[in-house]
């Protein structure tokens, strides 16, 4: 092995820790009781490591005034997540198909006008988005959050769909025609099979961006649906009392965990839908 | 079924792709439009197929106006240059596509399946995704796709160019048999004349948006009617000489080279400038025509003849020799253009004369 390999070694096991070491930390704590964090230092290994900060955090840590812990916004994300992820996608997907395949007149100011979509920054329009929300009814409600997720996931979906349906050949679409198959037809049983991977792509960077959404959810949602990251800040930025730190610790995971889950199982046509993307596209 | 074309125009943007298209194929015959890339005639079959809309003209079908029908309305099954199968559909799936689609009974779609699967020798490879076949596989699938449709007309879209040459005779010769036996009315487009001229009952050659002819492979081979078609079809190429005409002789810088035998279709007039054509096997040694004086350049031995290559003034002719005859050559030679099988055409109209 020669001296720059080993140096390549070092570096990148100086950068696995950097991030690791965190995610250590976090881990640690949220499986100490408060009297050792009080007591040791936060690189200390747990001396009798327990759950209880996870259950505390999942059912009776504090958020405002009341104390059910995250578990609400747990199950109010989820509300919020399946419909967004499962409307903006298909969403995206049929437009993308659409405008990539049959090429409508005006197909590519439309286009145009998506990417200026995708790429301003949405604090511009927050206020605007609130008069319009609560002119129609929608102001912090769960449809009203599902919507504005809906509205602003569609550029980027439609873009990406848009890139992967535009790398197809002209003729798959022809030969459908010929064979006498309409818009739907060819979508359902020629389109959406070969997208596979650009899907599991979709929803991946949907449920993450959707899951760790913050700003948008504690705007739009209401007190009502307030989704888990809301409900985490109000637990961390509790002002009364004491700091629990294994319980923020705990919160903080599991908030984090599902957009994970969803990685970890879909990892693999992530990748493959990445680089499928990006020689086709 | 025939099919008419009448006044067919389209453009792209600022751009006139196809300019007064005219053409009319009769029922059961094999006609290829046949030109070189950009020339307008993948755009003319996808008219016909109804797949782009065109911007003037009418499209006839078996006698009925078609002009503003879908394709799947037309009466017409398509194959493809890139085969266009679906990628995730078994072959069996692709080939019954159309079928399901026109929900036919499922009795007659199996029918159908086993009859075109039989012909095209395909049967064992029904249940494969496109995928897990070679070109040649995907391309008989891709007809075995249009002759489900039992259409009585197909139009074929260059499907022998993505092919290897081996595998591309062999297709052709397969095209050849299908058409024999099932006599449908074919367009078949390509930019290989080899094809077009084993092939097609009648080729249409064009150029720049235009036919420029349309005839039988042997007419247009015999007495083209442009400068371009004489030139485009044929291989080893026609030659052409820079001519005057004047009074029924060709001049050619010095030498005169009388016309005697030509059958003008149209008399010039005096000092037209002109191209004489003459293809190679109609310059030989010893054979019939006007004998002109050249200089051997070289030979080009190619298997069953041999190319010869002679200087004539500042021109070079080439002749097709028998490889015998053609070892002995060198030096000065005489050589005999064969008038009465060669082609003159008005340099300013490059229209046959």
């Amino acid at each position: 092995m020669s001296v720059g390999r080993i140096g390549l070694y070092i570096f990148l096991a100086g950068a696995a820790l950097f991030f690791a070491i965190p995610l250590l930390i976090v881990v640690m704590t949220s499986l100490k009781p408060m009297d050792e964090i009080r007591a040791g230092s936060i690189f200390a290994w747990p001396m009798a490591p327990g759950f209880a900060a996870w259950v505390k955090a999942w059912s009776s840590a504090c958020t405002g005034l009341a104390c059910n812990g995250i578990q609400v916004g747990f199950w109010n994300s989820f509300q919020i997540l399946i419909p967004s992820v499962v409307l903006s996608v298909s969403a995206g997907a049929i437009n993308g198909y659409a405008l990539a395949q049959w090429k409508p007149p005006g197909a590519n100011m439309l286009l145009t006008a998506l990417m200026l979509g995708a790429f301003i920054p949405y604090q511009v329009i927050l206020y605007p988005m609130v008069k319009i929300m609560s002119n129609v009814g929608l102001y912090n409600s769960l449809p009203g959050i599902v919507a504005i997720h809906i509205i602003f996931g569609l550029p980027v979906m439609t873009l990406i769909f848009r890139n992967f349906y535009a790398g197809l050949p002209d003729e798959l679409l022809k030969a459908a025609r010929v064979d006498g198959a309409g818009f739907w037809r060819i979508f359902w049983e020629i389109m959406l099979p070969i997208s596979v991977n650009i899907l599991v792509v979709a929803v991946i960077l949907q449920v993450t961006g959707i899951w760790n959404d913050y700003l948008l959810g504690l705007i739009f949602a209401g007190r009502e649906y307030a989704p888990m990251t809301v409900q985490l800040n109000l637990i961390v930025n509790s002002q009364m009392g004491e700091q629990e730190h294994n319980v923020n610790m705990a919160a903080t995971l599991l908030t984090a965990l599902p957009p994970l889950l969803v990685y970890v199982a879909s990892g693999r046509y992530f990748v493959r839908g990445i680089t499928a993307g990006a020689v086709k596209g | 079924m025939s099919v008419n074309v009448q006044g067919l125009r389209k453009s792209y943007g600022a751009l006139d792709v196809l300019k007064d298209i005219n053409l009319d194929v009769r029922e059961g015959e094999f006609t290829v439009l046949l030109g070189p890339s950009g020339c307008g005639k993948s755009t003319l079959l996808s008219a016909i197929a109804g797949l782009d809309p065109i911007n003037a003209g009418r499209i006839d079908i078996a006698g009925i106006d078609v002009t503003d029908r879908d394709p799947a309305a037309r009466g017409i099954a398509m194959v493809f240059q890139s085969y266009a199968l679906y990628p995730t559909m078994t072959v069996r799936g692709n080939m019954t596509f159309g079928l399901r689609v026109k929900r036919l009974p499922k009795p007659e779609i199996e029918k159908r399946l086993t009859w075109a699967a039989d012909m095209l020798q395909i049967t064992d490879l029904l249940d494969r995704k496109p995928g897990q076949l070679s070109g040649g596989q995907r391309q008989r699938v891709a007809i075995g796709r249009a002759l489900v449709q039992q259409a009585r007309v197909f139009l074929f879209d260059e499907p022998l160019s993505n092919l290897d040459a081996k595998l591309r005779a062999e297709m052709r010769v397969e095209i050849k048999r299908l058409h024999r036996e099932l006599a449908p009315t074919v367009v078949y487009v390509t930019h290989d004349q080899i094809e077009a001229m084993t092939l097609a009952s009648r080729i249409a050659v064009m150029r720049g948006g235009r036919i420029e002819q349309y005839a039988t492979p042997d007419e247009l081979y015999e007495r083209p009617a442009t400068l371009f078609v004489a030139g485009f079809v044929g291989a080893p190429a026609m030659n052409f000489l820079p001519v005057i005409l004047r009074g029924g002789v060709a001049e050619l810088g010095a030498l005169r080279i009388p016309l005697d035998a030509y059958r003008f279709t149209s008399p010039p007039a005096d000092g037209t400038p002109a191209v004489l054509g003459v293809r190679p096997e109609h310059v030989t040694i010893g054979g019939p025509g006007v004998a002109v004086a050249t200089e051997t350049l070289f030979m080009e031995p190619m298997g069953a003849d041999t190319l010869g290559w002679f200087q004539l003034g500042a021109q070079r002719l080439s002749a097709r020799l028998a490889p015998q005859l053609a070892r002995g050559i060198d030096g000065a030679q005489t050589v005999a253009l064969d008038i009465a099988n060669a082609s003159i055409f008005d340099q300013a109209t490059e229209l046959r004369l």
